[in-house]
């Protein structure tokens, strides 16, 4: 009797602690900022600043801004994402490879290679090139070209895991065009919602390309009242709640158009699939996909070339001090606590249970939470003396890193689940086996590759990170982000692309590393 | 699939993350930029055997960054001394009781309009704010000798500033504000706005900006300038001013918080205000020496060698504080 009361209460206990961790890490810090809300006027001042006519045009602005950058990323990544996930292109994943990388690096390093490339003094540079650079219409289509991966990648995975017997069926009725518009176009529709959501979140979060480029948007308006001589972390929370309000609109969007199916969209089928033929359209489709592949890569050339150009690489040492290994303990650290929570908050998640859809929920929300207002956040809530060990340490970013992208491995690892039949799991606990039990010895093997998956998307979140580990890091021990941030004030600019070129490889080494463990064949 | 040794890595960070040997140290927070001031730093941990941990600002929240990041640690303080870019900031801090008062014995032959009365910052090297000119732009007869030159029609579209919310801009604007008045400098403002200044996230983007030929000219510090000559861009620093009010000087300031490590500290604080540190900082940062002895490199003037603007740096904090919502406001924030 005993046993098996713990048995039914252990999948639940087990549960309530992840759910208690999480929102230590991802929540307390957003109440400690709504607590800043009721100190002093800070509530008139933000009353002031939420009812100014300037406040809702940035505000607007912002919304336009993100509205554009996801129109381009489903425009070309849609199209991209049939190409390069199921015709018979030749090097088609080696395309989707190189056209996905620029997702995992920091926005900011892809603007600076931009600007190596088309500014004014740049490889092909010129005042029209300057220009449109420097524009909102420039700063959209930086955006957009690094965002674009997402939903190229969200689309070609969800066409894997389409049933081929759909397929072969609408193939005896109709041409290949025909079964692309009609069956697969809403087959996928999820997976385009879902990148549609996450491009439109960071793009609206993003503050880094639209500052360096000089548009003014709403996420530097949050900024101006942390960042300015007058501080003001109350009023910057009351500035970052109409964008809470749009994170959970876009969750309202991306359930709707994902239904009932919202996390069992992505996961990839252990057959392989046939490939859709491209026939007249192979030359056509060639083009677009090594465009797509490239062109998001000229910025890296350019970093590239500037870093040799002025000696970068032979001058590197001083600069790059421990940032490299502070980056991987930091982003390991992270991925590793993120995957633990995953495991336990995203399989409640993919078994459709309420809590954990509450705490997908303020996963996402702490994603699209401006990183500058979570980071002060956190500093209220760790910055105690009973927390030294944390906030005195390198386990202050880790977490930090855990509550910002957390949302990354609860969605990788729901969506893992909900590919796996739930037969499995009722018959391991009809024969007794505990919570705990069944996801060692069941769950956890089963998944294995789809939590190694939600592992290195969240290790590579975190390692391209700079705008949360920028305001928190411990003296001493920045992460090579941070670095190359700082040393652009006035550091060589060979020395800076240098540093951003090593940023390149070590994420490029993560990533392969990654996928060596991931693709490699069964012993 | 074997996942061991990935896990094995995985605990291992997670266990590296928390730990850091104990032993002497002293924690240190700058705005001024890191590639001068680590190895000044380096070489004291090298001659001490402290260690200095070090947080340095970014490009876009240049020298404010960090003060903030002061206050917001205020109740569990971190840092135990704040080295400043500039002497008005840390008034922020003397304001909220962060400052803990130290009269360096190594700043008393710093001259007196360069350190406070009451300790509570101690001045080193300093900057000028002057105009880098791009000169593959500007003819020589054609260059800009004002700040006012920057609302100059002719010159419209075709100048830029730093975000006069952060980092040296931030004083500046507040001692114009001293010396115009506030509804001088604000009519300054809308004058650039209104003549297409770009308005660049920092000054090193305005180095940038300028060395790059994408505007004429723009305002920066002494040490953008040095950066952009070193890196060979077809530049020109013009000491703007020098028949009228002058140009704004801002000497660096060692402050003291109140933190963990106080002791180590006064020690450090010693040390950054020495005449060899003062010496390192001129040469690494193209800084403009305060003492007599410290020889200025080349290209920079001393500050007897140019007109100064004279400033009040408490009533240049208290201007600058009390004109951020306006200028939020014209930032478009």
């Amino acid at each position: 009797m005993g046993r098996s009361l713990a048995t039914r209460w252990e999948q639940p206990a087990v549960f309530a602690l992840a759910a208690a961790v999480f929102a230590a890490v991802a929540l307390l810090p957003m109440l400690s900022l709504g607590g800043e809300l009721l100190r002093g006027d800070a509530l008139s001042h933000a009353a002031r600043a939420l009812s100014a006519p300037r406040t809702w045009k940035l505000f607007a602005a912002s919304l336009g801004f993100a509205g554009a950058v996801t129109a381009i990323a489903l425009v070309i990544g849609v199209p991209l994402g049939f190409v390069l996930g199921r015709s018979d292109l030749p090097g088609r994943r080696l395309a989707l490879w190189l056209h996905a990388f620029p997702v995992f690096l920091p926005p900011f390093l892809l603007a600076l290679g931009w600007f190596h490339l088309l500014g004014r003094g740049g490889l092909l540079g010129s005042e029209v090139t300057a220009r449109a650079l420097f524009s909102p219409a420039g700063a959209v289509l930086i955006l957009a070209l690094g965002l674009t991966p997402i939903v190229t990648a969200l689309v070609a995975i969800a066409l894997q895991a389409v049933d081929p017997s759909l397929e072969e069926a609408a193939l005896l009725a109709g041409g290949p065009w025909r079964t692309a518009t009609r069956i697969l176009v809403p087959l996928v529709r999820p997976a385009v919602a879902l990148g549609a959501l996450v491009v439109f979140a960071l793009a609206f979060s993003e503050m880094g390309v639209p500052s360096f480029l000089r548009v003014g948007l709403y996420p530097g308006m949050v900024f101006s009242r942390l960042g300015g001589v007058d501080y003001a972390p109350g009023e910057a929370f009351a500035l970052a709640l109409p964008l809470f309000g749009v994170a959970l609109l876009l969750l309202a969007f991306e359930r709707a158009a994902a239904g009932r199916r919202s996390f069992a969209v992505l996961g990839a089928r252990s057959r392989e699939v046939p490939a859709l033929r491209l026939g007249r359209w192979r030359v056509a489709a060639t083009l677009l996909a090594w465009s797509g592949a490239v062109i998001p890569l000229a910025p890296l050339a350019a970093l590239a070339l500037r870093a040799t150009r002025g000696g970068g690489f032979s001058r590197i040492g001083p600069s790059l001090g421990s940032s490299v290994g502070n980056s991987l303990t930091a982003s390991i650290s992270a991925a590793g606590a993120v995957l633990i929570l995953a495991i336990v908050i995203g399989h409640a998640a993919a078994r459709g249970r309420r809590p954990a859809l509450a705490l997908d929920a303020l996963a996402v929300l702490a994603f699209l939470t401006p990183a500058t207002v979570l980071g002060v956040g956190l500093i209220a809530t760790w910055n105690r003396p009973a927390t030294q060990a944390i906030y005195g340490s390198g386990a202050i970013v880790a977490v930090a890193f855990a509550a910002r992208y957390g949302a990354i491995g609860v969605r990788a690892a729901a969506v893992s689940f909900a590919q796996g039949s739930v037969h499995l799991e009722e018959a391991a606990a009809v024969c007794g086996a505990g919570f705990v039990r069944r996801l060692a010895r069941i769950l956890v093997p089963m998944h294995a590759r789809g939590l190694a998956a939600a592992f290195l998307l969240a290790l590579v979140f975190c390692l391209r990170d700079l705008e949360t580990a920028v305001l928190l890091y411990p003296a001493g021990e920045e992460p090579l982000t941070v670095r190359i941030f700082t040393f652009e004030a006035n550091g060589s600019e060979a020395v800076v692309a240098a540093l951003s070129c090593v940023q390149v490889a070590v994420t490029a080494a993560a990533l392969l590393a990654g996928s060596v463990l991931l693709f490699r064949r069964r012993s | 699939m074997s996942f061991r040794a990935p896990i094995a890595v995985l605990l291992a960070g997670l266990a590296f993350a928390g730990c850091r040997k104990p032993g002497r140290e002293v924690v240190v927070y700058l705005s001024i930029d890191q590639p001068f001031t680590e190895p000044i730093l380096r070489e004291y941990e090298q001659r001490s055997g402290v260690k200095v941990r070090a947080v340095f600002d970014t490009e876009e929240t240049k020298s404010t960054g960090v003060l903030n990041r002061i206050v917001a640690e205020a109740g569990s303080p971190q840092a135990d001394l704040f080295w400043s870019g500039d002497p008005v900031r840390p008034s922020v801090l003397v304001k909220k009781g962060l400052v803990l008062p130290y009269a360096s014995p190594s700043a008393a032959d710093v001259p007196a309009e360069y350190r406070a009365a009451d300790g509570s910052w101690s001045g080193g090297a300093a900057r000028a704010r002057l105009l880098l000119v791009n000169t593959k732009r500007v003819r020589q007869d054609q260059l800009p000798r004002s700040v006012r030159d920057l609302a100059d029609p002719r010159w419209k579209g075709q100048t830029a500033i730093a975000n006069p919310l952060y980092g040296t801009t931030t004083m500046h604007v507040a001692a114009l504000a001293e010396a115009w008045g506030d509804d001088g400098l604000k009519r300054f403002l809308t004058q650039l706005k209104s003549n297409g200044v770009r308005i660049a996230s920092s000054n090193g983007e305005v180095k940038r900006l300028v060395a790059s030929g994408e505007v004429a000219f723009g305002l920066a510090d002494t040490d953008d300038a040095a950066e952009a000559s070193k890196e060979g861009a077809p530049v020109l620093a013009v000491y703007p001013d020098q028949g009228g009010m002058g140009t704004l000087v801002m000497p660096t300031a060692v402050v003291l918080v109140k933190g963990p490590h106080p002791e180590e500290a006064k020690k450090l604080a010693d040390y950054l205000l020495s005449v060899p540190a003062e010496e390192r900082l001129v040469e690494l940062a193209s800084h403009m020496p305060l003492r007599p002895e410290v020889k200025a490199p080349p290209g920079v003037r001393r500050a007897g060698e140019f007109t100064v603007m004279k400033v009040d740096y408490g009533k240049v904090a208290d201007a600058m504080q009390r004109l951020q919502p306006w200028l939020r406001e014209w930032a478009g924030l």
